[in-house]
């Protein structure tokens, strides 16, 4: 069995937040207020991420994603759980985790503003005590991997967007760490820079086995990068496994799109009655009659030879559901999900207020 | 090994120094034009009194150490309290404390390098100017070595007190009022804008007792060179205690706020 390096258990982080109140008298009333109110962003989430694993950590904007790498990098400490990196608790020994891990935020950069790359390369490599052969060794190792040669000599000011991530990138595995966090890696990049960018996260974790744990809102950097998925939401966590297995996880539905002569609005409307297990639409130009089959309940050569003996099939694609949607759906189900335990709570509070008042 | 580390900061900022050059030339004329407005302020200040020794000290007294306070300003205010408020209203605090070093001495040292540039193009030529105008009032012995320690422990007395006004601000979350005032305070008990001889009697008293006048009379005191060496160590040893002293509050006061970003998130 591999090394596992991080192990989180039931690990939860709850923020206390000062309840605010409007307008200048309620600002005012806040300066003394000692009205908390606790928010969990994190609750009860237990992983297990082993060596040399690119982990794909997802969720919707202020599902806890954040907060969880901070408290694998130890600058917050958990409300309750444990935290194990590499052995070492992360928030007691910050300092030699910082040694172990490398961090990219897309939002922001680590290098320093004012400096060429390469005099915030030889910052790091004094900061963090890199031997001289390791150094030339990662160099070489960049020099194969990207075209670094303009970069090294433009100050970090004077990049673009997508040079200055790569040069992150760069900064993040220069002391070889065991593990690298990247943080929307990929945040407001143009097609061709992401897809160097994957390419390169992919070849430094093969070549040195540094663990990635990645987060992002781009699927392309999910269907390239990892093996395994986590997906969070409100603090909890709501997969964790293959992202072969999250389509099946939701049944593996498929979507036929058919092109028929004829007057395709009747001939749709005639389809939905003789398919009720599958749902079916049209495309918004009404080019296309749109089938969305669930595979567990009929296959899609059933379904498209049964068409095919009442209709003329002029044309036909065939869509397999993307990362992208299933993730969509999971997301729409945990807010519907939480939306309906919110509507449950407040039909209670009502029913028992109405018993109050008789 | 672990001094390397720290000098590759001073390095770094010496090479972002010379990155912004036209910075640099317009701080020198800024300078220049704060000295001449210091000129006319005392030269009415002495005309008003009608002696020439305004609390035994003389208008070349009192300009020379002015002139060179400010030159030593320039190199000694390392703006730290906005540094800090930057990082945690920025969240770049969360970069920094990935580091493997502590943020203490990061913050120092990623401003030595500016430190010491400001040092060799501000306060250099300036006290090389006010020796070649003023003749022979300032000595050059080993007063010179002397005030070089005095300064590097003003240098690091002014940044604890700056780093405790800092982790204040983390829990205040607001910076400009407290920096502010923190400022005034410095800037007037240290002797950096009055000299300390000017002082009430009273004031005098406290502030012999506080740790500011470690900051800017007592380097500049020991350059001017009149001192005796007894009253020289003196001075020192009480710029030690306080570098000591504000040390170990400047820990605490850290390991407090540390406490409340890593707890609250910052």
């Amino acid at each position: 069995m591999a090394e596992k390096v991080i192990i989180m258990k039931n690990v939860c982080k709850d923020f206390k937040v000062l309840n605010r109140h409007e307008g200048l008298k309620g600002s005012l009333k806040d300066l003394f207020s000692r009205d908390y109110k606790i928010v969990s962003a994190v609750n009860n989430v237990s992983l297990e991420i082993e060596k040399g694993e690119i982990v794909g950590y997802l969720g919707p904007n202020g599902a806890g994603k954040s907060t969880t790498i901070k408290m694998m990098t130890g600058v917050l400490e958990p409300t309750r759980g444990e935290i194990l990196v590499d052995g070492t608790i992360p928030y007691k020994n910050r300092t030699k985790n910082a040694e172990k891990i490398g961090v990219v935020f897309g939002q922001r950069s680590q290098l320093w503003w004012a400096l060429p790359l390469i005099e915030s390369l030889k910052l790091l490599k004094d900061i963090y005590m890199i031997p001289d052969k390791d150094y030339e060794d990662m160099l070489t190792l960049y020099r194969s991997l990207v075209d670094i040669e303009d970069l090294l000599h433009k100050p970090v000011r004077q990049m673009s967007l997508g040079q200055r991530t790569l040069s992150d990138i760069l900064a993040a595995f220069l002391h070889n760490p065991k593990i690298v966090y990247l943080d929307e890696p990929t945040i407001g990049l143009d097609v061709s820079m992401k897809s160097k960018i994957r390419t390169l996260i992919h070849a430094l974790n093969q070549e040195k086995g540094t663990t990635v744990i990645l987060t992002t809102h781009d699927m392309g950097d999910v269907d390239a990068l990892c093996r395994r998925i986590v997906i969070i939401d409100h603090g909890k966590m709501l997969y964790d496994n293959d992202i072969e297995h999250l389509k099946k996880f939701f049944g593996s539905y498929r979507t036929l799109k058919l092109r028929l002569s004829g007057d395709m609005k009747k001939e749709k409307e005639e389809i939905a009655a003789a398919l009720p297990v599958c749902s079916v639409g049209m495309t918004e130009d009404e080019g296309w009659i749109t089938i969305l089959v669930d595979e567990e309940k009929r296959k899609v050569m059933d379904v498209l030879g049964q068409i095919q003996n009442s209709y003329k099939v002029r044309d036909l694609q065939l869509e397999e559901i993307s990362t992208e949607d299933v993730i969509r759906k999971i997301y729409e189900d945990s807010a519907a999900e939480r939306e309906k335990e919110k509507n449950a709570a407040s039909a209670d509070a009502n029913t028992s207020e109405g018993g109050g008042a008789e | 090994m672990k001094l390397r580390k720290y000098l590759t900061f001073l390095r770094a900022g010496l090479i972002e120094m010379v990155q912004y050059r036209l910075s640099l030339f317009i701080m020198v004329v800024g300078n220049l034009l704060y000295l001449i407005l210091i000129y006319f302020l005392w030269k009415a200040i002495y005309a008003s009194a009608g002696t020439d020794r305004v609390n035994g000290m003389t208008f070349s007294d009192t300009l020379i150490y002015l002139v060179l306070a400010t030159a030593m300003f320039t190199f000694m205010e390392m703006y730290s309290v906005w540094e800090i408020g930057r990082d945690i209203q920025s969240g770049k605090m969360v970069l920094n404390l990935l580091k493997p070093m502590e943020y203490r001495s990061y913050l120092f040292w990623s401003y030595s390098g500016t430190l010491v540039a400001h040092f060799l193009v501000t306060f250099l030529p300036t006290f090389i100017i006010v020796r070649i105008v003023t003749g022979d009032t300032i000595p050059l012995g080993l007063n010179l070595l002397q005030f070089l320690g005095a300064a590097a422990m003003a240098v690091i007395i002014n940044y604890y007190i700056d780093f405790i006004v800092g982790t204040i601000c983390i829990f205040t979350e607001s910076i400009w009022g407290i920096n502010i005032m923190k400022q005034v305070i410095v800037l007037l008990l240290s002797g950096a804008t009055i000299p300390v001889a000017f002082f009430p009697e009273g004031l005098k008293t406290v502030v012999y007792f506080l740790p500011f006048q470690s900051i800017y009379n007592t380097p500049l005191t020991i350059l001017i060179g009149k001192e005796p060496t007894e009253n020289v160590l003196w001075m020192m040893g009480l710029q030690l205690f306080w570098c000591l002293f504000l040390g170990v509050v400047s820990r605490l006061f850290w390991n407090r706020s540390i406490r409340r970003i890593t707890v609250n998130g910052g």
